[in-house]
């Protein structure tokens, strides 16, 4: 061994020693944690005991309760035991008392047994005693309703008795009425058979007009039929004239337009040129007189007089013509008033001074005021025209009555009129006068007749050809 | 003639009519003052001054129209409504001149406004006395509107 050995020896031991002394150190601070450790832990058993300390005081509270209530419980179970005592005490009195009901009830029952012995006995004694005393009852109710019987018995024979005698009575006067009613029967009979008798023939006789009559009924039936029959072909005889009308009435109002047409027509058409003859020949008259000799002159002068002719035919017609379509108005006319403002007319022209009008009072009448007037002065005109040959004029007017009509009337001494051409008088351009003889148009009485008709009256005439000539119209009177 | 002397203004389609008519207002003495024309185109022509007349001063009316009633293209009755529907003609009187006596014709025109209504006479002495007195009544008795 060298000292090598030893230094390293003690290199070995010193490290040894330091690694003993850091295990020193380690388990001194490990020493430290545990004693710290150890402190902590210390605390916390402080801290327990305080609050065991706590705990435990709680539990003597606890206790002492508890130690109260176990002193409250004895009071108790003392009470109880005392109580159940008494019960005790209670269940054996009661015991004795219900051995000593239980004999009383023995004995009860003892005694309800021989009640209910001679119970029975006593009822069956009863029951007896009733039905005897039934038995007697009824037998007792058999001898009086026995008794009863015998008694109405008696009475009841004491009436049939005297009713049979009342009876016999009766019988008796019956048989005296029945030989009168007999008698009255047998009467009767013979009488029934007399009216038997006449009720036949009657029989026959009814059953003979029944059959008349009835033949009767078949001709009226056939009568009715025919009747019938005749009256539907009255019908439809009506219905074929009423179409008839209806189209007669359609084609009149044709003609009627046409008419009018051609009354214009004539107005206007034919009324220019004959102005125009008239005007130019009238020119010819004055402007050219001085180169015509004395036929050419009286030539113009028929030309003239010829236009003018026709240009009062002309307005005449027209005239006419609208007399039929013009509406008549119907009012109250004073006829005195109305013919004698138009002699006065009349007479204010006439310049010879040989009129003479008699005029009666007239009725008033109801028309169309100008339409009558028209025909007063046609009339009166007429008059006066006819009796231009005559040194005198008398004219009468008058009226009358007749029916239910008033009959006006215009008379004159003229010239009259033949009355073989009494149908012509009226009619439109007729005349029975020559222009020579006397001027006109032959419209005037047309246009009389038109508006005497068109107010349901007539007109007619007579005449004694210079003597005397009478023309009449009719209007209905306005008092009836 | 100058139009600015016209007083009647006349119109008639029948030359017949209307040589009667200015021969009866010649004789009457206004024969100067007529105007005649044939048809009622021409009569409005006139008034208005147009078509042949637009000349014519249309202020300047005629005193007095005659008028035919019956012509071709317009009639009397439709110039009597045009004039007469004017309100500044229809102050012009206006006198029908007409041979109709139809009595529709006649109500018509005074409903129209027409101031009078004439039918002349077919004979020539009735005639020629009726426009002798036309034309007394209008340009002479009458005071008519300027």
């Amino acid at each position: 061994m060298g000292e090598k050995e030893s230094s390293s020896e003690l290199l070995i031991a010193n490290k040894e020693l330091a690694y003993q002394n850091q295990e020193k150190e380690n388990h001194a601070a490990e020493l430290s944690i545990a004693n710290k450790e150890l402190a902590f832990q210390n605390q916390e058993k402080e801290d327990r005991a305080a609050e065991l300390i706590i705990a435990n005081k709680e539990l003597a509270f606890q206790n002492q309760e508890k130690e109260n209530r176990a002193a409250e419980l004895i009071i108790a179970n003392k009470e109880l035991a005392f109580q159940n005592d008494e019960k005790e005490n209670r269940a054996a009195e009661l015991i004795i008392a219900n051995k000593e009901l239980a004999f009383q009830n023995d004995e009860k029952e003892s005694r309800a047994a021989e009640l209910l012995i001679a119970n029975k006995e006593l009822a069956f004694q009863n029951d007896e005693k009733e039905k005897r005393a039934a038995e007697l009852i009824i037998a007792n109710k058999e001898l009086a309703f026995q008794n009863d019987e015998k008694e109405h018995r008696a009475a009841e024979l004491i009436i049939a008795n005297k009713e049979l005698a009342f009876q016999n009575d009766e019988k008796e006067k019956r048989a005296a009425e029945l030989i009168i009613a007999n008698k009255e029967l047998a009467f009767q009979n013979d009488e029934k058979e007399k009216r038997a008798a006449e009720l036949i023939i009657a029989n026959k006789e009814l059953a003979f007009q029944n059959e008349e009559k009835e033949k009767r009924a078949i001709e009226l039936l056939t009568a009715n039929t025919e009747l019938k029959k005749a009256e539907d072909d009255i019908r439809k005889f009506n219905e074929e004239l009423e179409q008839k009308v209806i189209e007669r009435t359609a084609q009149l109002e044709a003609v009627n337009k046409e008419l009018e047409a051609f009354s214009y027509s004539v107005s206007h058409d034919l009324r220019a040129p004959i102005r125009g003859i008239n005007g130019y020949a009238q020119i010819l008259e004055e402007d050219y007189a001085d180169k015509l000799d004395q036929d050419g002159i009286a030539v113009l002068h028929s030309i003239r007089k010829n236009s003018k002719k026709m240009g009062q035919l002309i307005d005449d017609l027209l005239a006419f013509s609208k007399l039929g379509r013009k509406q008549v108005s119907f009012a109250d006319i004073n006829m005195n008033n109305l013919v004698n403002t138009l002699k006065e007319d009349f007479l204010a022209e006439d310049k010879e001074k040989k009129i003479e009008f008699n005029i009666e009072i007239l009725p008033p009448a109801k028309g169309d005021q100008s339409l009558i007037k028209q025909v007063w002065i046609n009339l009166i005109s007429n008059a006066i025209k006819y009796s231009k040959n005559k040194s005198h004029a008398p004219i009468a007017i008058g009226a009358y009555h007749e029916g239910a009509q008033v009959i006006y009337y215009v008379k004159d001494n003229g010239a009259g009129f033949d009355m073989q051409y009494y149908d012509k008088l009226f009619g439109v351009f007729q005349r029975l006068h020559s222009q020579e003889e006397f001027e006109g148009t032959g419209i005037g009485l047309a246009i009389v007749q038109k508006i005497v008709n068109r107010h349901n009256g007539s007109v007619w005439a007579e005449s004694r050809l210079n003597k005397e000539t009478t023309f009449y119209f009719s209007l209905p009177d306005i008092n009836s | 003639m100058s139009h600015e002397e016209i007083e009647i203004l006349f119109v008639e389609d029948s030359l017949d009519d209307a040589m009667l008519t200015l021969r009866a207002f010649k004789k009457s003495g206004f024969v100067n003052t007529v105007h005649h024309v044939k048809d009622g185109a021409e009569a409005l022509d006139y008034i208005y001054a147009r078509g042949a007349y637009t000349s014519r001063n249309v202020q300047k009316h005629p005193k007095l129209i005659l008028l035919d009633l019956k012509m071709p293209k317009m009639s009397g009755t439709e110039v009597l409504q045009r004039i007469k529907s004017d309100p500044n003609f229809k102050s012009i009187p206006i006198v029908i001149l007409t041979s109709s006596k139809e009595d529709p014709d006649i109500q018509a025109c005074y409903a129209l406004g027409a101031n009078s209504y004439i039918v002349k006479p077919v004979e020539s002495e009735n005639f020629f006395q009726i426009i002798k007195e036309i034309g007394m009544y209008w340009m002479v008795l009458s005071q008519l509107p300027d």
